[in-house]
């Protein structure tokens, strides 16, 4: 008992100690949760234009006319639970070997990328691997997954 | 059992072990942590503004606890969040493992290229979780930082140099 209150109180401040370092070291750094997530940085550092930014407004009338593709850059998992209807998954860390879904767009048509909110970045950093690939038309559905099912717009669940 | 938990250079082996494993594993999290928290997000397991918090702490830890441990400094604390984060990390590659999921682990490095898992990862780190249980529950403080300090300590201490300049 003596021994499990010793190591439980060095863990407290090993794991303080262990925070600190980290908050300190991503800030200074700018790096991991301190990262700025803005198109512009990651689209700077590949030399490209960023991709614009769309609402949730402008995404649906994309989704209603058609014109767009969306894609969804979450996880496998998340999107078989559900998607928006149509979308096509590129989880980012598989780009590689799912961009073959893609074979069929025509470099020019418009991408509509999402993921699943404003707390996440897969959709921004998948915009400029597309953007990288050729296609000219690349746009961020930043409320993504989120902002889409609050408003109840149509989506699709695979088995 | 009491035995093997008092020998020294076993100890001293599994410290060397575990210490410079969870110190390499550490680094290339350390060093690109934006990657970590795609890794930890790839799991599925977290609401989405966790992974970053954990990618921030959790590599510092990894370090922190390799140092301890490689030294013998704080090994009850520090042998005990090696347990305990072992044992999430093999809760979590196991749910991602039963729900198909096919990601990297994110363990050594984060670059997505690497192998990705499966149950021999599951193996391992019940293996690497038993390593760290028996340092827990090791009682000899031999070969350890704290044991020189110790001793240097009191040979101060008893050596009459050592008393003139503390009592002049």
């Amino acid at each position: 008992m003596i021994r499990l209150l010793q190591a439980l109180r060095e863990a407290g401040v090993l794991l303080l100690v262990a925070a600190a370092l980290g908050f300190i070291h991503t800030a200074a750094t700018e790096k991991g949760m301190f990262a700025r997530p803005a198109p512009a940085l990651a689209a700077q550092s590949a030399g490209l234009p960023a991709p614009a930014m769309v609402t949730r407004d402008q995404a649906q009338v994309y989704f209603d006319s058609g014109t767009a593709a969306f894609i969804d850059a979450r996880h496998e998992f998340d999107y078989k639970l559900g998607h928006i209807r149509g979308a096509i998954n590129i989880p980012l860390r598989m780009y590689e070997t799912k961009k073959a879904a893609l074979d069929t767009i025509p470099k020019s048509r418009l991408l509509v990328v999402y993921c699943d909110g404003a707390e996440c970045n897969s959709s921004i950093e998948l915009s400029v691997k597309l953007t990288k690939d050729g296609y000219t038309d690349v746009k961020i559905f930043f409320g993504g997954w989120s902002e889409w099912t609050s408003s109840n717009l149509p989506i699709d669940k695979s088995p | 059992m009491k035995n093997l938990l008092s020998n020294p250079h076993l100890v001293l082996v599994t410290r060397i072990f575990i210490g410079l494993l969870f110190i390499f594993s550490s680094l290339d999290k350390i060093v690109d942590p934006s990657a970590f928290v795609r890794s930890v997000a790839d799991y599925g397991l977290l609401p989405s503004w966790m992974p970053a918090i954990i990618a921030t702490i959790l590599p510092w830890v990894e370090l922190l606890c390799g140092f301890g441990v490689l030294f013998g400094l704080f090994l009850r604390g520090t042998s005990l969040l090696l347990s305990a984060m072992l044992v999430v990390f093999t809760l979590a590659v196991m749910s991602a493992l039963l729900r198909g999921l096919d990601i990297s682990c994110g363990c050594f490095t984060q670059d997505p290229a690497a192998g990705h898992i499966g149950w021999m990862k599951v193996v391992e780190n019940t293996s690497l979780f038993a390593l760290t249980l028996f340092l827990y529950f090791s009682d000899t403080t031999k070969f350890t930082l704290i044991e020189y300090l110790q001793k240097s300590g009191n040979e101060q201490h008893h050596s009459p140099q050592a008393k003139t300049t503390i009592n002049p």
